[in-house]
């Protein structure tokens, strides 16, 4: 980590020039996301007769991933949200010229005094739940709601009749490639898609792409400070954030109680309300197949990297045991009773 | 091997986190390590049963496909459903297991997406055998996310 702080001391005395005396101290590696290496420090300067003192986050690309994602989608998605009131870290530095630290990174402000719920537990919030769940589901209504155009954002744009084919090739080429074993679940539940599609999106968004228990910061007041992790933010149809924040996987396999906060009924009026966007309940059931979908395809990829050698984290490993066997299980259920449905 | 496999994966997973965690300074590697304790209690469930899910499995698909060879009317389907029901696991090995469950469940596929767009008499009732396979495979598979505190 002495290293590290050293060469990103130099760094920063190279991005702030007026700044003098500059130290970089309590370097410690966090997990905050399995895409990048995440770092915790405080860095302190000289500048205009003070001593400044700011804590920071440092996201650096890693050498293989849970999922390939773009750092710069992220950072700006940081920039373009920052302004609106989203509570979201502030971002500081983009840097692509791997000769600082070896890798591409971002700088963003560090959110102090905070916790994450943790995704695996029948109670991540305690008694904070009910005021965490109103924030929780009116962000992800308000970022469904925002103007992409207005908001500045620099992503592949996509109709609304398109985002759902999008996203399914998308993820259906994950599992092409990066399968270890025949999926007959995710298989099954491709075909189904490709042959029901949903309503076009109602209109165009940015989907963060990972809303979810475990990815905001709170405080002990109960307040939500930092929605973190906009790894895999792309523009798309706003009910894909909405069933990927409800999938049962974050909700300990409770559908009624998503994200172990507020009941299903309450969740999604609270997100209608915010984003002023109905909920088509046919849309509702493709989009919910297609996050436990999406799931499968991000934890066989897990398992691919583990299994291969490319990364051996193991969150990795554990991502392709656990939530592969709640999706699959999910996904068989639904399909199954589907398929009966079909066929009365 | 005493002490079992399950018993110690288990043990060390315990120790782990309950005796060696709260002496490591450092969020990353406290974080690491509840990890691999819960990936080690999830092996634990996984060890004893994995032959056993792997063995009935592949004797399920073999009679599963000997019956969907004598009604699917794709003639060449039919021919490598009736060659992958004769098939034996020659071996109780894990992997060897998954070698011919792979095979067995890339046929499965195949025979699923052919049942679920027929309109032929046998489909539906093929279609809900296949289901029925599905859904007892995941629920065999199923692992329990260890409580802890």
């Amino acid at each position: 980590m002495e290293e590290l702080a050293r060469r990103f001391g130099v760094y920063l005395a190279h991005k702030m020039p007026q700044a003098s005396n500059i130290e970089v101290a309590d370097v410690s590696r966090i997990h905050g996301g399995a895409s990048r290496e995440t770092f915790r420090l405080n860095a302190a300067w000289d500048e205009g007769g003070h001593r400044v003192v700011r804590p920071l986050i440092l996201r650096r690309d890693p050498v293989a991933s849970l999922i390939e994602t773009e750092r710069d989608l992220e950072y700006n998605a940081y920039r373009a949200f920052h302004p609106t009131g989203l509570p979201v870290p502030e971002p500081l530095y983009l840097e692509t010229d791997l000769k600082w630290l070896d890798r591409p990174f971002f700088v963003m402000e560090q959110i102090v005094g905070c916790a994450a719920g943790a995704p695996f537990t029948p109670d991540p919030y305690g008694p904070l739940a009910e005021k965490l769940g109103k924030q929780f589901w009116t962000h992800l209504g308000h970022i469904a709601a925002a103007d992409p155009e207005k908001l500045g954002v620099s992503m592949e744009p996509v109709a609304p009749d398109e985002s759902w084919k999008r996203e399914l090739d998308k993820w259906e080429k994950v599992i092409d490639e990066d399968e270890l074993c025949p999926q007959p679940v995710a298989r099954a539940a491709i075909r189904w898609m490709r042959r029901n599609p949903p309503p076009p999106a109602q209109k165009i968004c940015v989907v963060h792409g990972d809303y979810r228990t475990g990815n905001f910061l709170f405080n002990p007041e109960g307040e939500i400070k930092a929605i973190l992790d906009w790894e895999m933010c792309h523009l798309g149809d706003p009910l894909e954030d909405l069933c990927w924040a409800a999938d049962p996987l974050w909700g300990f396999d409770n559908k009624e109680r998503p994200g172990g906060m507020l009941s299903r009924a309450e969740s999604l009026r609270l997100w209608q309300e915010a984003s002023g966007l109905e909920i088509d309940p046919k849309g509702l059931r493709w989009w919910e197949i297609f996050n436990s979908l999406k799931g499968l395809a991000i934890w066989i990829s897990a398992g691919k990297e583990y299994q291969s050698g490319a990364n051996r984290d193991p969150i990795l490993a554990l991502s392709s045991i656990y939530p592969t066997d709640v999706h699959n299980r999910v996904l068989a259920k639904e399909l199954a009773a589907l398929s009966k449905e079909a066929r009365a | 091997m005493k002490p079992d496999a399950d018993v110690m994966l288990g043990g060390f997973a315990g120790t782990l986190l309950m005796d060696i965690a709260p002496q490591l300074g450092g969020e990353y590697t406290l974080g690491s390590v509840g990890i691999i304790s819960m990936s080690m209690l999830m092996m634990a469930q996984e060890v004893d049963r994995a032959a056993e899910i792997r063995y009935q499995e592949n004797a399920q698909l073999r009679a599963l496909f000997a019956e969907a060879a004598r009604i699917v009317d794709d003639k060449d389907l039919a021919k490598r459903l009736d060659a992958a029901s004769a098939t034996k696991d020659e071996s109780l090995r894990v992997r060897a297991l998954d070698a011919s469950n792979d095979a067995l469940k890339k046929l499965l596929i195949e025979l699923q997406a052919l049942a679920e767009v027929s309109k032929a008499p046998w489909a539906a009732g093929l279609e809900s055998k296949i289901w029925d396979f599905l859904l007892g495979s995941v629920e065999a598979r199923r692992f329990v996310f260890p409580a802890l505190g």
